[in-house]
């Protein structure tokens, strides 16, 4: 490791570290500590409560199959789909790549509502559709149950592991396939032989960051799971912290360790399965092109079954939101509800001047957020990835650290954290907690795209006399567009619904899109909510297009650079 | 002998019932207004929701800012605390239910204050120097008029365990949501006659395999949409979603019950003059009825009610406040019970 690597490696581990470090160094203090903050006298007790209650095996027992089933469902499902979008002829592919991502954009308390409102066992759209239909006694789905949760939380997850997935398959070097075929492999020899093993690092990655993200997720347990009584770890930390006034933090923090624990071991086994980075390498100075697999007669079918997915897991929720934003209040569709329909909610919404500034400034978080998460990210991901000096794998679990820690207590911990700093109940409080919570949103695209990328292109640039600062503007981040538009699309819109650190930090003047969301939740007022959230759906689909559209725009002019140099 | 300060006069006229018909009061009154003003705002921490059109008429009628945030019953003593111990407690005035502030006041956080203008509120209403309440959170059960006609409908709690509801309520998880475990102790110790009574119909609302979500919020969406039939829910509702087919109970005389709604002066309030401005606003007849009206809340203030059909003639009576301890108690038992 020279000099120059290592100085940068443990630059990236002190910033990552600041950011990441105290808020579970915070709640880590808190779950040794007697009293309700995180400073006082020594004691085990939290620990010894919180890991004896008998019924925590059951609990742990459903989270496994929460966690494992959703992830499963998100990675197979966002397979698919980013094959068909960046490697074959399928008709409307950008429609389809925005479809894919839509669900990240919805905030999961709606998402989850939406899905209730389709499939409750008593009246169920869905399932009322189906009774009338087929003359059923009895209502065919049961969204309050471990497999409708499983089912909502995959969908959610999906577009996350869509992002991860898809640049990965855009910047394939199909010459391995075509190679395979010349040898006289059928299509599903290469694609199980080829394909899925040379992708093996971004499917990890994907399927690491869903496993963490869903072990951390919150909503879709509370809105399906507590109705159909199926407890997991978020709504059992829940219960922890919502029995009584005054609350103990450092006990669920006890138990978050373990789901910090089983993240970090999750990262060692990713970094030990993708160890030899070469051979992953897709992009090298040599003839890279990605081309298109044509679909021949499968292409009608395979365009039907992807419009049908599309419309039963995103156009439906998202319709039955607008239809929410409609009505006075929550009602079944019919004649009479549509007769009631009015721009009531939608008017009360914009008068609100909360809610306005909570726009705002959401705005402000996503755009600024993003792009500072992303600069950061790439730096993290190249150390992660090309430089794998002594110290990346410390750095990598770094990235993970306030990630992993379920959501319902890292905000107690940032708040522990940063009120003893200057930045207490600021708006830049809420960037950095943002940056510093959801940094694998960024270095997990770029990660998997730099994998991707040989090293002899950055060779080549060195010995032409390029610095390593030139190297990575001209050469490498220009081929990790596909990368760099993801990760920011992943922090963007994440940072747009984010709530967890933000109800707990935000104060008057930095208050936010999902903290308003959330007020009118506790209120039950379902028809400001779906039109605050469908607020909220097209901003982050004009910054997912406006990404879309910057990054093909740098994409088409560094292909031009490669083939003019090639 | 000393000169007697504004507050302690306040206190005594206030004790008195005196305080809103004395000038001097009044006069001390434009006293802190003139500071309140100088200082330029209020910060208000609150559980409770909906309140931004009281804390803008309090803005447009003293020319302070009013500046309200919203933290949950589950992190008010967490983030209050935090703050306090760090000196930066940002809260001018906080509001929570009464057994929060009661933790808030043993920690040394909340300054004495007695405002005049709830002068005219029950004696029960002043626990202590610090802390006013002045309404109730009152929980009762709802049902959807539209599924239910008014001669099937549950007349008394006890009709909650009929098994023709089975499946057909929805309710807070008793296990977990504080209001939904003092509710139920409540009614052991103010409605049913005996314990064997109350615990034969607890058993009996379990049976009916109620749906559990985590607070009241979500509570009253189901019953609308014909999803489930009841509700154990706020009739505060009936206000903040009409037209919703909503309808309350029981109406035959027994009492609703909720806990206290609380609210005090911090002991280093950043702005002590337009904390207290805020707080006489607050308890104002004005306010008062802004919340009845606009938010459906059971307020204290005599002679104001929600504009909910019947409410005036109801029995609204406090739960006793519960400590941690006992909440945990018995959220750890109705677990047993409703979910076995």
């Amino acid at each position: 490791m020279n000099d120059r690597s290592a100085r940068l490696t443990y630059g990236l581990i002190a910033i990552v570290g600041a950011l990441t470090v105290a808020p579970v160094a915070m709640l880590a203090f808190g779950s040794f500590t007697a009293g309700l903050d995180a400073f006082g006298h020594f004691t085990l007790a939290k620990y010894v409560a919180a890991y004896t209650d008998p019924a925590l095996l059951k609990v742990l027992g459903n989270t496994v199959i929460f966690v494992v089933g959703s992830t499963l469902l998100a990675t197979v499902l966002a397979l698919v789909l980013a094959y068909l979008n960046t490697r074959t002829d399928i008709p409307g592919k950008f429609l389809f790549g925005v479809l894919a991502i839509v669900p990240m954009m919805i905030p999961h308390v709606l998402f989850s509502v939406a899905w209730a409102l389709l499939a409750n066992p008593s009246n169920g759209l869905i399932n009322r559709a189906l009774m009338d239909a087929f003359a059923l006694d009895s209502a065919p789905f049961d969204i309050y149950s471990l497999s409708g949760m499983i089912l909502v939380e995959g969908l959610l997850n999906m577009p996350i592991a869509y992002l991860i997935i898809a640049p990965a398959m855009a910047s394939f070097d199909v010459s391995l396939e075509e190679s395979s075929r010349v040898f006289g492999a059928g299509t599903w020899r290469t694609l199980l032989r080829i394909t899925l093993p040379v992708l093996r690092p971004a499917i990890l990655a994907a399927f690491v960051l869903g496993i963490v993200r869903s072990l951390a997720s919150y909503a879709v347990p509370r809105v399906l799971g507590m109705p159909g009584r199926v407890e997991v770890l978020a709504t059992y930390l829940f219960e922890m912290i919502s029995v009584g006034f005054a609350p103990d933090y450092g006990k669920a923090a006890a138990l978050g360790m373990s789901a910090l624990a089983t993240s970090i071991v999750l990262i060692w086994v990713y970094r030990s399965l993708t160890s030899e980075g070469g051979r992953f390498v897709t992009i090298s100075s040599r003839g890279w092109r990605p081309t298109v697999v044509p679909l021949g007669r499968m292409r009608m079918p395979l365009f039907a079954l992807v419009t049908l997915l599309s419309f039963i897991v995103i156009v439906l929720p998202v319709a039955v939101l607008a239809y929410t934003s409609f009505v006075p209040y929550s009602m079944v569709p019919s004649m009479q509800a549509f007769a009631q329909m009015s721009w009531r909610h939608w008017t009360e919404v914009f008068a609100d001047a909360t809610s306005l500034l909570a726009l705002r400034n959401s705005v402000f978080l996503a755009v600024v957020g993003a792009t500072v998460g992303v600069v950061l990210s790439i730096f993290v991901a190249y150390v992660i990835v090309k430089l794998r000096t002594r110290g990346a794998a410390l750095l990598e679990s770094l990235t993970y650290l306030s990630f992993s820690f379920p959501g319902i207590v890292i905000g107690v911990g940032f708040m522990w954290f940063f009120v003893h700093t200057p930045l207490y109940a600021t708006l830049t409080a809420l960037l950095v907690g943002y940056i510093a919570t959801y940094l694998p949103y960024g270095v997990r695209p770029l990660a998997s795209a730099f994998v991707q990328v040989h090293a002899h292109l950055e060779e080549s640039s060195l010995v032409c006399g390029a610095s390593r600062m030139t190297t990575m503007r001209r050469i490498i981040v220009p081929l990790l567009i596909p990368g760099v538009v993801a990760a920011w699309i992943l922090m963007a819109t994440m940072f747009l619904r984010e709530l967890t650190l933000s109800v707990v930090l935000s104060r008057p003047g930095s208050e936010v899109l999902a903290v308003q969301i959330l007020g009118f939740a506790d209120d039950g007022l379902w028809g400001k909510l779906s039109a605050l959230g469908i607020v909220m759906i097209a901003i982050s689909t004009a910054l997912v297009l406006l990404a879309s559209l910057v990054g093909r725009w740098f994409a088409s002019g560094a292909k031009a650079r490669l083939e003019a140099n090639a | 002998m000393p000169p007697l300060d504004r507050r302690t006069f306040l206190h005594l006229a206030g004790g008195a019932g005196l305080a809103a018909a004395l000038p001097s009061a009044l006069a001390a009154e434009g006293g802190d207004l003139a500071k309140a003003k100088a200082e330029g705002r209020a910060v208000f921490y609150a559980n409770i929701t909906a309140v931004e059109p009281v804390v803008a008429a309090f803005t447009a009628e003293t020319g302070v800012k009013g500046e309200y945030t919203r933290i949950s019953s589950s992190k008010f003593v967490s983030t209050v605390v935090t703050e306090a111990q760090a000196g930066k407690l940002l809260a001018d005035v906080v509001q929570a239910p009464l057994p929060v502030l009661e933790l808030l006041r043993e920690k040394g956080i909340l300054a004495p204050y007695r405002s005049p203008a709830a002068a005219g509120f029950p004696d029960w209403s002043r626990p202590d120097d610090s802390i006013q309440m002045f309404g109730i959170e009152y929980v009762s059960y709802l049902y959807n008029k539209t599924q239910v006609k008014d001669a099937d409908a549950p007349k008394r709690y006890e009709d909650l365990a009929d098994a023709k509801w089975k499946n057909r309520i929805v309710m807070a998880d008793p296990a977990s949501h504080a209001s939904t475990i003092s509710w139920l102790v409540g009614l052991k110790e103010k409605v049913f006659a005996s314990e064997n009574d109350w615990m034969t119909f607890v058993k009996g609302l379990a049976a009916n395999r109620p749906m559990f979500v985590a607070s009241f919020g979500p509570t009253p969406a189901p019953i609308e949409s014909g999803e489930k039939a009841i509700g154990i829910s706020m009739p505060k509702y009936i206000v903040t979603k009409a037209p919703a087919p909503l309808a309350w109970g029981p109406r035959g005389g027994q009492p609703l019950l909720g806990t206290p709604r609380a609210m005090a002066i911090t002991a280093k309030a950043p702005h002590p003059a337009a904390a207290r401005v805020f707080m006489d606003f607050w308890l104002s007849p004005k306010a008062a009825g802004m919340l009845a009206k606009d938010v459906g809340e059971y307020v204290l203030t005599p002679g104001v009610f929600p504009p909910i059909d019947g409410i005036h003639a109801a029995k609204v009576l406090p739960i006793r406040d519960l400590d941690d301890a006992e909440i945990q108690k018995w959220g750890a038992q109705f677990k047993q019970i409703f979910k076995g």
